[in-house]
């Protein structure tokens, strides 16, 4: 259900908003779902004209096919960015799938997973307090396991908790901590699914149950600190948490991993051994463009003696999505997957052997598009190939 | 109605043809304020494709109506009369990159930026730059003959078109120029289609002329206290035999918009404002040249001349000219971009008469153009949710070609006629011109079935 702030938002952002596009139509240029389908029904400019159609009465009230177009969009907030008249395509967005949740019009893939977040606490209906599997197999438990107070919480997210193949960035970054002597603790079975899903398919109410959760089961540990290595948890807890909490911060400083990692390596405690690659970074969107977070990758990978930094075309504010955004992958596989085979034809043009990106959603989905496109690039996350380095 | 799509889907297949209420919002309108839903929509893939189209739509007689991705200014691609919108951005393959004759063969529907930057690897081409290239398709930048900055040193897009496929109304197709430079057989059916905004048949190749990349650049900018000195720099410019790349104006208004909105520290105290551009092969000429500019700006009144060292300076150059459309955004709701020419030596006059006419109705406007080929970009800056303001605006425009037409000048230098413009292309153009041009439109679209409406006022 579309909460009432949600509907009078949408009023006011629709006026706001939609009626400061001016048809450009730059967004098109940067789309990367566009890009694909050359047909304006995808374009972000083409959602904002909706939008305003229905306010205008040119379109009767929302359909399906209204609501389809609106998650038909990998929300990677390209648009937004490149906007010359500043306006928030993204929140038009956000607040009309919000609409549509409200009208059940809801794509069912979606409202499924919103079902299943809410009854599971996580995104993959397993059995909430498994989301630890991943420390079983570890050379050594890591020492965060059933650890009661710590300086840091590591919100894990769901997807590295419960899909085995991103299994190695928790792992990695376990490793990494307990290599630092670093004061952490996992929170295991009290972390639930961050909101972060529920709040794009315009479910605030169910989001902010699993906010106000997350945020007690983190003070309960006395923490100053949180730390993920998902940008999506990052992002949502950093700009979106305190909004919803009412409280100007959390008395918490958010972080991610690459920040964590960027300060870490720069005071120089942890020695690095040589790799002879050339390496890509691809900046995940809700970590860059939306999260503001660009250089600590950088300034990580800058430590690695012998590495090799070349910067696809489209980088940092710019970067192209790797298809896997806006919960597409439930409901329109086929765009996300057209888009991360151009993504990683962007690597490959600038000669990188390997890409490291610093989000699991973003390794899957760009891995899978390296084996679409049978091109010889290793996908890691950062957290993984610092590891590697330590060792 | 269902018969149109019905047919179509026959025609070139169901996933070709778009017709849910949400598609054809998304194809009712262009980069202005006006729409019209289409009934049908068609992105074809083939030459066949759109001929099919075009017969089917011949046969039932509705509208057919071509685009691109739709950044038009003029309202040339919006379906005012309904019928089938025919997208051509899935037509955007690279067909030949000929080195050695510096020629492309593309698409319509390949989006121009692409082409620039597939030509610049190979050390190649192609100048014609309207600010929309990167959400434009050479299918439009063809169809309505584009300009931009560059366009006083390399000419516009027609200067580069050396053959194009056309999809007639019959559907036969008509394929005009060859690799060629020079070509006199018959008459100049390419320059006949460049500029003619779909309404003689619809573009789907082009063969085009590339030339050498340039490969220095130099950018110069300068404050002048006077309108007046501006453009005499100018031509000062010109006369000393320099041809910039570039000779971009802002005046006043402009710049005020931009430091109101963005506070980049422009003076306010001065008239107007110079971005100019020198480039080459030969670097020592590029900078001397620069160097020449500068020279010329302070003898001919600029109070202040700053040359770019490196790119970063070169980009904080720039940053005032890209933020025109941001700051303008942030003024209004609407603007109503126009682009009348004029004499380069009326720029001055233009632009004082135009501020009269912003005074006198009480509606903001911001003057930026081209100083070296005399096209200014006056934007009315407006609210059209008010009655009042839209009814000034469009006296306000009547005044502006007014101005244009005066001073020797006409009504668009490199966005086209489309709807916007229809009322006074018989006041630019003359009754004979205009008697022509519709015996040409029927000779070549007997049913006036291709983008009626546009271009050609009825008689």
């Amino acid at each position: 259900m579309a909460s009432d702030v949600v509907a009078e938002e949408f009023t006011r952002t629709v006026e706001e908003e939609a009626l400061h596009c001016v048809r450009c139509g730059l967004c098109l240029a940067v789309c990367p779902g566009y890009r694909e389908s050359l047909d304006e029904s995808d374009s972000p400019r083409a959602r904002v004209a909706l939008v305003r159609a229905v306010k205008e009465g040119l379109l009767e009230e929302p359909t399906e096919g209204f609501s389809n177009s609106f998650f038909r969009c990998l929300l990677c907030g390209a648009c937004t960015f490149a906007c010359p008249s500043g306006v928030a395509v993204d929140r038009i967005l956000e607040l009309t799938r919000g609409e549509m949740a409200g009208l059940s019009l809801l794509p069912p893939a979606l409202a499924e997973l919103d079902d299943r977040i809410a009854e599971y606490r996580n995104v993959s209906a397993e059995d909430n307090d498994g989301r630890l599997v991943w420390a079983d197999n570890l050379p050594e438990p890591p020492t965060g396991l059933g650890k009661e107070k710590a300086e840091i919480a590591y919100f894990v997210g769901c997807v590295g908790s419960f899909f085995p193949r991103t299994y190695k960035v928790p792992q990695s970054l376990v490793q990494v901590f307990d290599r630092a002597g670093a004061d952490y603790s996992l929170l295991g079975g009290a972390e639930w699914c961050c909101g972060y899903p529920l709040f794009l398919n315009g479910e605030l109410d169910r989001a902010r149950d699993m906010i106000k959760h997350n945020v007690e089961a983190v003070r309960a540990m006395g923490a100053k600190k949180v730390v993920t290595t998902c940008p999506s948890c990052f992002l949502f807890w950093k700009h979106t948490y305190p909004t919803v909490m009412g409280e100007e911060d959390l008395g918490l400083e958010v972080q991610h991993a690459t920040e964590f990692l960027a300060d870490l390596l720069e005071a120089g405690r942890v020695k690095l051994r040589e790799m002879d690659e050339t390496v890509t970074y691809h900046d995940p969107c809700d970590l860059g463009r939306k999260g503001g977070v660009t250089e600590a990758p950088r300034r990580i990978l800058a430590q690695i003696p012998g590495l090799r930094l070349v910067e696809m075309a489209e980088n940092r504010d710019s970067s192209h999505c790797c298809g896997g955004g806006g919960n597409l992958e439930t409901f329109a596989p086929d765009v996300g997957q057209a888009v991360a085979r151009s993504r990683i034809r962007q690597a490959a043009d600038v000669g990188a052997t390997t890409l490291v990106s610093a989000c699991q959603q973003c390794e899957r989905t760009l891995a899978n598009a390296a084996r679409a496109e049978k091109l010889r690039i290793r996908v890691k996350d950062i957290t993984e190939l610092v590891l590697e380095a330590m060792e | 109605m269902t018969d149109i799509v019905a047919e179509l889907q026959e025609a070139i297949g169901e996933e070709k043809v778009l017709s849910s209420p949400v598609d054809l919002i998304a194809y009712s309108f262009d980069g202005t304020f006006e729409q019209h839903a289409p009934e049908a929509v068609v992105l074809p893939e083939t030459d066949e494709d759109v001929a099919a189209v075009i017969k089917v739509a011949s046969r039932l007689e509705v509208p057919v109506v071509a685009r691109g991705m739709s950044s038009g200014l003029a309202g040339g691609s919006i379906p005012f009369s309904g019928g089938v919108v025919v997208s051509l951005t899935r037509m955007n393959r690279i067909l030949e990159i000929d080195e050695e004759n510096m020629t492309v063969s593309v698409e319509a529907g390949v989006v121009t930026a692409d082409l620039q930057a597939e030509v610049e690897k190979l050390g190649l081409f192609f100048p014609p730059d309207p600010s929309s290239n990167r959400q434009s398709t050479i299918g439009g930048n063809i169809a309505c003959d584009a300009g931009g900055p560059r366009c006083l040193k390399y000419g516009v897009t027609g200067d580069y078109v050396l053959g194009l496929a056309v999809v007639l109304h019959d559907g036969r197709l008509l394929e005009t120029g060859g690799k060629s430079i020079k070509n006199v057989v018959g008459y100049d059916l390419t320059s006949l289609f460049v500029g003619s905004e779909g309404t003689l048949g619809i573009i789907t190749r082009a063969l085009l002329r590339l030339v050498a990349r340039p490969q220095f650049v130099r950018t110069a900018l300068a404050y002048f206290p006077s309108l007046d000195d501006s453009s005499r720099t100018a031509s000062a410019i010109l006369s000393a035999g320099i041809v910039p790349a570039t000779l971009e104006l802002m005046d006043e208004t402009a710049m005020t918009c931009i430091e109101e909105a963005m506070h980049l520290g422009l003076p306010l105290d001065v008239e107007a404002m110079l971005i100019i551009e020198t480039d080459g092969s030969d670097e020592e000429a590029v900078v001397r040249e620069i160097g020449e500019v500068a020279r010329i700006c302070r003898e001919t009144g600029a109070r202040e001349v700053k040359v770019a060292r490196d790119e970063a300076e070169r980009d904080t150059l720039w940053k005032a000219r890209r933020s025109v459309s941001p700051s303008l955004a942030r003024q209004a709701p609407n603007k109503l971009g126009e682009d009348i020419t004029v004499p380069r030596s009326a720029i001055p006059e233009a632009i004082r008469r135009i501020r009269a006419i912003s005074e006198s109705y009480g509606l903001p406007m911001v003057i930026f153009g081209h100083a070296g080929d005399g096209n200014l970009h006056p934007n009315v800056l407006f609210d059209r949710r008010d009655p009042g303001q839209w009814e000034k605006v469009e006296q306000i425009v009547g005044e502006v070609f007014n101005v244009a037409l005066e001073l020797g000048g006409t009504l668009s230098g490199e966005h086209g006629v489309g709807t916007f413009k229809l009322p006074y292309v018989e006041q630019a153009l003359g009754a004979t011109s205009i008697d022509i041009q519709w015996r040409v439109k029927r000779a070549l679209d007997p049913q006036n079935i291709l983008n009626p409406g546009k271009v050609l006022p009825d008689t």
